[in-house]
């Protein structure tokens, strides 16, 4: 008897223990949430845009009872003094429980950016769902809300194409930047180094990208893509950057992996393309009478992708020429992104680190006006050492 | 007294269990940024200072625990009284490691439980642990040692293969001189978890083989040093010494980072499993210590009859001592550092050993 009696109680013990559903949720009740936009309204309140995943538009992806079937994401829209409270808000118009456990992107508008995000990000950081390694955005042009609402072709979720656009085009081209908000949160919190992000802009018209239609034709009214660098001087936007000068940043931040250099070759412009397989870049600091000075080494390897003039290829002496014209080019664009961010006396490259590194007892005196007044004047040295391997293959074009 | 006994390797597993516990989550000596592996290692130079004084005071009183030699040392009634305080001490610590515990678990994984239920959980395996006595412990100790390590390196290669890992960040070294480091030593890292080794005096007796307590001792404490500069470390490299010094859970953090091959990241529950085993195995020792040396002193025949009022204390104990989790690190911080690790863990041991020394040299059992 009391042996049962035991039996009972333990029994009825283990229903409560092994269920282990405190605050379970059924995935029906959940809205995923896989994208964050911020906008300022004019009130001065933040405009969170909520993407949230329509999940039987998705999976699958057969129309259901004829006709077009539905949009993949929706966007919920909702104001209030701080990023926490909008989210909160933005409740009342979703059926079901937001979820930032799978939010992957954060895209800010410009105008929020140029006003400052130091107090953006803390709610972000703080929250036990929201994972930090989201990447970040900037929306140039448009508000981020409009930029959400475009809907893609490949990629349904637009969110995801993104992110998938901000992976391969950093790994191909170079010219954009694939940042985790953790990362940028950090060269905030710092004073070494400031963020770099990359923007994003609609080509189109935003009012069609919205519309179903919009992903049914071949050439879509309207179409998310990366443009430029915007850069930052602590937690604003001050300047954006494009083409060749995006690409010099991302050199010196040793985030080049694969680009295409073209360089002019006996009087033609643009005549031989180069691409780069790998890249290292060597940013040291060096201490001369109480003033510090900045030396980058980039070397790079690749080959040939491209050649728009009759040349032999199989001659050394004229690689090796080829290579000192594509250090040349290489070490122009590097210049022009230090002096424009020497412009705007924000130090994006994390010189300040260097010198830190390398003199932690100057650094400490010179810290407070590092940005606006060391950093400015910094001498940089650049030197460039590109390598064509090989000439992919052919030895001379037709 | 428990007859049953662990042998040396049981030791060396239990004393690597508890040196992690909870220091490998928490934001161990982060005060001294990115020389924090520095500071850790120093603390276990002196740590290691100090566990040859409760060694040396084990090797003077053989097969008793230190709330029985107490007495012994200092007189009757002194030593009862330091022996309380000593068994108090064990207790409380062992409430504030489960509030650690219920805390950290609470902030990352369960918001909406409160913390009693969480508490209780965790307070009533530790009960059953130890009611079933330092032997099974040991044993369990043995099998989760190896899970851990198995845990450690997958952890420690997918940290390095997602390549987040920037061994710049660790520079400076020294950047403040040596006063930041040593501070450190002396205000955080020395006494968790190097000092806290003051509990095995309550466990060394069980060894059954008495002469390799040194060593078992020595080893666990520099594997279990060096595995937690090594991590700090790795923490400074992925997130700052900035991020790492504002983190609740730099572990966590450094775990949340990682992205492999796109799909192997959120190995949250590799930092859950380390802080459930680790939190495990630190409040038992705690409270197993505690509640031994209660019996002895008491002259309770058997332990196992202190195991549930004393488990429901420290359960009430870890909810009710502080009203939140700031409160909690700041109590951690400031008072018990400076009123009960210094005291306990070096001052006393220290004079101890001298008296205990002095007595042997002039052979005069105390009365």
């Amino acid at each position: 008897m009391k042996r049962a009696f035991a039996l009972f109680i333990s029994l009825t013990a283990y229903v409560c223990l092994l269920a282990g559903c405190w605050s379970q949720r059924e995935l029906t009740d959940l809205a995923f949430v896989i994208a964050i936009g911020l906008d300022k309204t004019e009130e001065g309140e933040y405009l969170a845009s909520l993407q949230v995943v329509n999940p039987g538009n998705v999976a699958g992806a057969v129309p259901r009872g004829g006709g077009a079937g539905g949009v993949p994401v929706s966007i919920y829209t909702s104001t209030g003094d701080s990023v926490s409270e909008a989210s909160r808000k933005a409740t009342e118009k979703v059926s079901r429980l937001l979820y930032y456990a799978h939010t992957n992107l954060v895209v800010v508008s410009e105008e929020l950016a140029r006003e400052g995000l130091d107090e953006v990000f803390d709610a972000m950081e703080r929250h036990h769902q929201f994972r930090t390694t989201a990447k970040l955005v900037i929306a140039r042009g448009h508000s981020a809300k409009e930029v959400l609402s475009v809907l893609t072709p490949i990629d349904k979720i637009s969110a995801r194409q993104i992110i998938q656009m901000l992976k391969f085009s950093e790994l191909a081209w170079g010219e954009t930047s694939n940042i985790d908000i953790w990362r940028t949160v950090r060269d905030i919190a710092v004073s070494q180094r400031n963020p770099v992000m990359t923007g994003v802009a609609i080509e189109g018209d935003p009012r069609k990208g919205k519309r179903q239609e919009n992903v049914q034709s071949s050439v879509p009214d309207a179409r998310i893509k990366l443009d430029g660098l915007a850069l930052f001087k602590n937690d604003r936007l001050v300047r954006w950057v494009d083409g060749p000068t995006a690409r010099g940043m991302m050199w010196v931040l040793e985030r080049i992996q694969h680009t295409n250099l073209t360089v002019p070759w006996e009087g033609k412009k643009e005549a031989i393309g180069y691409r780069t397989t790998r890249s290292k870049t060597k940013v040291k600091a060096k201490i001369k009478n109480g003033r510090p000075s900045i030396s980058i080494h980039i070397i790079a390897e690749g080959e040939l992708s491209e050649s728009r003039i009759p040349i032999n290829l199989a001659d050394t002496s004229l690689l090796f020429r080829l290579e000192k014209e594509l250090e040349r080019s290489a070490k122009e664009d590097v210049t022009k992104a230090i002096k424009a961010a020497q412009r705007e006396k924000t130090d994006v490259f994390g010189f300040g680190a260097a010198v830190h590194r390398a003199a932690p007892r100057l650094w400490k005196k010179i810290e407070k006006e590092w940005h606006d007044r060391y950093f400015p004047e910094l001498d940089v040295t650049v030197t460039t050492d590109m390598h064509i391997r090989r000439t992919r293959m052919w030895d001379k074009p037709y | 007294m428990e007859s049953s006994k662990i042998n040396v390797r049981q030791l060396f597993v239990l004393i690597v269990l508890f040196e992690h516990g909870s220091a490998v989550v928490i934001p161990l000596g982060v005060s001294a940024k990115q020389d924090v592996w520095i500071s850790i290692l120093l603390s276990l130079a002196i740590g290691l200072l100090l566990f040859f004084v409760y060694r040396r005071l084990f090797e003077y009183y053989p097969d008793q625990p230190l709330t029985a030699y107490l007495p012994q040392i200092v007189g009757a009634p002194l030593g009862k009284l330091l022996a309380i305080v000593y068994i108090t001490y064990f207790l409380y610590i062992a409430a504030r490691v489960l509030r650690d515990f219920g805390e950290l678990l609470l902030t990352f994984a369960y918001p909406e439980t409160p913390l009693f239920v969480l508490n209780a959980i965790m307070a009533v395996t530790v009960m059953y642990g130890v009611y079933k006595g330092i032997e099974v412990l040991a044993r369990t100790g043995e099998l989760f040692l190896i899970v851990l390590y198995f845990l450690a390196i997958i952890g420690f290669v997918l940290v390095f293969v997602s390549g987040i890992v920037d061994v710049t960040q660790l520079q400076p070294m020294l950047e403040e001189g040596w006063r930041r480091v040593w501070k450190t030593v002396f205000t955080e890292t020395l006494y968790v978890p190097f000092g806290e080794m003051i509990v095995f005096t309550m466990l060394f007796p069980y060894i059954n083989t008495p002469t390799k307590v040194g060593r078992a001792g020595v080893v666990g404490m520099v594997l279990s040093g060096i595995n937690l500069a090594l991590i700090m470390a790795i923490n400074v490299a992925i997130l700052g010494p900035d991020t790492v010094s504002r983190s609740s859970f730099p572990l966590l953090d450094t775990i949340r980072r990682v992205q492999v091959a796109d799909f192997l990241e959120r190995l949250d529950v590799f930092f859950m499993i380390t802080l459930i085993t680790g939190g495990f195995f630190k409040i038992s020792i705690f409270f197993y210590a505690g509640i031994v040396g209660a019996a002895n002193l008491f002259g309770i025949s058997s332990y196992r009859r202190l195991v549930y009022p004393l488990g429901l204390l420290i359960l009430i104990l870890s909810v009710v001592i502080a009203s939140n989790y700031a409160e909690h690190i700041q109590e951690g911080l400031k008072i018990v550092t400076f009123y009960l690790h210094v005291p306990l863990q070096v001052i006393i041991p220290v004079l101890l050993l001298i008296i205990a020394a002095i007595r042997r040299r002039f052979n005069q059992p105390a009365k």
